[in-house]
């Protein structure tokens, strides 16, 4: 009965409603009010660019680099984004710097060069890859033999990695991020959360929390929670790199969705947030350049894959490449035609987002 | 569908669901304005989904969920309590409590809860459809109507006894 009365004082509330006239039009007119100043924002270049970085991660700015990249720009607006295909890498880092030394996930982000969405390709830690300089090793051995074990140096520890990756996939890399667990919960939670949907339930083996399987919303503290997690699940590190993916997803998704893109107070309270987190260097061309993508991508929603790989045989430690289905992947990936790669895979790419 | 065609015929019902959620015509005004902004701002977006009204419907919903987002909130707050002025039309039909009493106890619950409401007993949506809404699982939606109604119940044992 309780039921009955709730649809029925709904039902006499709907007088309370007021006429759509005024509001159209009020709606009307600030939207015209926003859409001019976000024509000033875009004119002004540097700005947006920066917006763009909340879409793509968190590059990391070597604090040689920041200042006069960023005078830079605002010296020189109008739209510099790179034609073609622009790859990003981005690595995720358990602790924070200075001890920050091992890659947990390595992530290749793609812009296509129609820009119709991103793709999130994530590189297994476990990949036995040639180090350059080092040997055959894992994956994310090469952040830490590039960073250094007496005081690790993320901006090194990333440009080993970066050049193991091109080597692996034979891309050009033209702009990468390291993203400490702390720089993932403030960006979080300056956001307001971000939705994941897990194709799995998973249980935190660090806090005991239980993240059901299904869409939810975290806040920074369950998302870096979430993220760690990988004893427990059916195909342990694979199933976080698909978490991560998830995740990234979930955030882009926000970040393109929200007003974060187009509210200059909140953009720099989250700039202002993240400064202090962040480290490390970006490629040519300037990052903020390549950020300036993410607004004008097609799709909000990106596309999850995960390198074809297989599993140890014999005496190897290491995961290793697929020799039938990677070549293909690398080639397609290399020539910018990952859509239709994705069409005739589509058991490859993360169901759930 | 054009932005303009949208706003013909999916403004008043998402005004009236606005009133449902927050209970006051002016909070609603907010809402939804703020809202609609977003949407003709970002037209092709939301052109795109499979249902733009459903799109739409999703970010308002979050828009009054999240409290820590938007600035229409904080507007609304500097315009003090919700606006008790406008009587609702009387009923004939009184149960055992005044069955006004039931708004007032709505503007009690934690937002998620009432939205779940709204969508549930106002614009009778199916569970699965409410989850997407809310971006949660179904079970959560069960589970957070119930906890709602057990609320509410607990209200009239109390306004009874």
């Amino acid at each position: 009965m309780i039921e009955d009365d709730l649809r029925a004082a709904f039902a006499r509330h709907e007088p309370l409603t007021p006429p759509t006239g005024p509001l159209r039009a009020a709606i009307d007119r600030l939207a015209t009010g926003r859409r001019r100043r976000r024509q000033r924002w875009r004119a002004g270049g540097a700005a947006l660019a920066l917006l763009g970085v909340l879409g793509i991660g968190v590059p990391l700015l070597t604090p040689e680099h920041s200042g006069p990249r960023t005078a830079e720009l605002l010296a020189e607006p109008g739209p510099t984004t790179p034609p073609g295909a622009v790859n990003v890498l981005l690595l995720g880092v358990d602790g924070d710097p200075p001890e920050a030394a091992r890659a947990d996930s390595v992530l290749l982000v793609h812009v296509p060069a129609d820009r119709s969405r991103a793709y999130l390709v994530s590189l297994p830690r476990d990949l036995g890859v040639p180090i350059p300089g080092y040997g055959d090793d894992k994956l994310n051995a090469s952040f830490a033999f590039g960073a250094g074990f007496r005081r690790p140096d993320p901006a090194r520890g990333y440009e080993l990695t970066r050049r193991t990756v091109a080597e692996l996939t034979g891309v050009r890399i033209d702009a990468g991020a390291v993203l400490t667990y702390a720089a993932v919960r403030t960006l979080t939670d300056e956001v307001g959360g971000v939705p994941v949907c897990l194709p799995r339930q998973v249980r935190s083996i660090h806090t005991g929390r239980l993240f059901p399987a299904g869409c939810q919303r975290l806040g920074g503290a369950a998302s870096v929670d979430l993220l760690r997690q990988r004893e427990g699940l059916p195909r342990g590190s694979h199933d976080r790199d698909q978490t991560a993916r998830i995740f990234a997803a979930g955030l882009v998704q926000r970040v393109t969705e929200g007003d974060v893109l187009t509210n200059p107070v909140r953009l720099s309270a989250l700039l202002a947030a993240l400064g202090p987190k962040l480290t490390v260097a970006p490629d040519r061309p300037a990052v903020l350049d390549l950020l300036r993508l993410i607004p004008t991508l097609a799709s909000a929603d990106p596309v999850g894959l995960g390198l074809p790989t297989i599993e140890p045989t014999g005496r190897d430690r290491y995961l290793r490449t697929d020799p039938r289905l990677t070549p293909e992947f690398l080639t397609a990936l290399r020539e910018d035609r990952l859509g239709e790669w994705v069409t005739r895979h589509p058991e490859r790419v993360d169901g759930a987002r | 569908m054009t932005y303009e065609e949208f706003a013909d015929t999916r403004l008043a019902p998402l005004l009236r669901y606005a009133v449902m959620l927050t209970g006051d015509p002016h909070q609603a005004q907010d809402l939804v304005q703020e809202t609609m902004v977003r949407v003709q701002l970002n037209w092709r977006r939301v052109a795109r989904a499979d249902s733009p009204e459903r799109y739409v419907r999703r970010m308002l919903t979050n828009q009054y969920v999240d409290w820590r987002r938007g600035s229409w909130m904080r507007r609304v707050l500097l315009r003090g309590e919700p606006d008790e002025a406008v009587p609702a039309p009387a009923d004939h039909a009184q149960s055992a409590v005044d069955r006004d009493q039931i708004w007032s106890w709505l503007s009690r619950l934690p937002r998620r809860q009432r939205a779940t409401l709204v969508l549930r007993y106002y614009e009778d949506l199916p569970d699965a459809e409410i989850a997407d809404i809310l971006g949660c699982a179904v079970g959560t939606v069960r589970s957070s109507i119930s906890r709602a109604l057990a609320t509410l119940r607990a209200e009239y044992v109390e306004a009874c006894s």
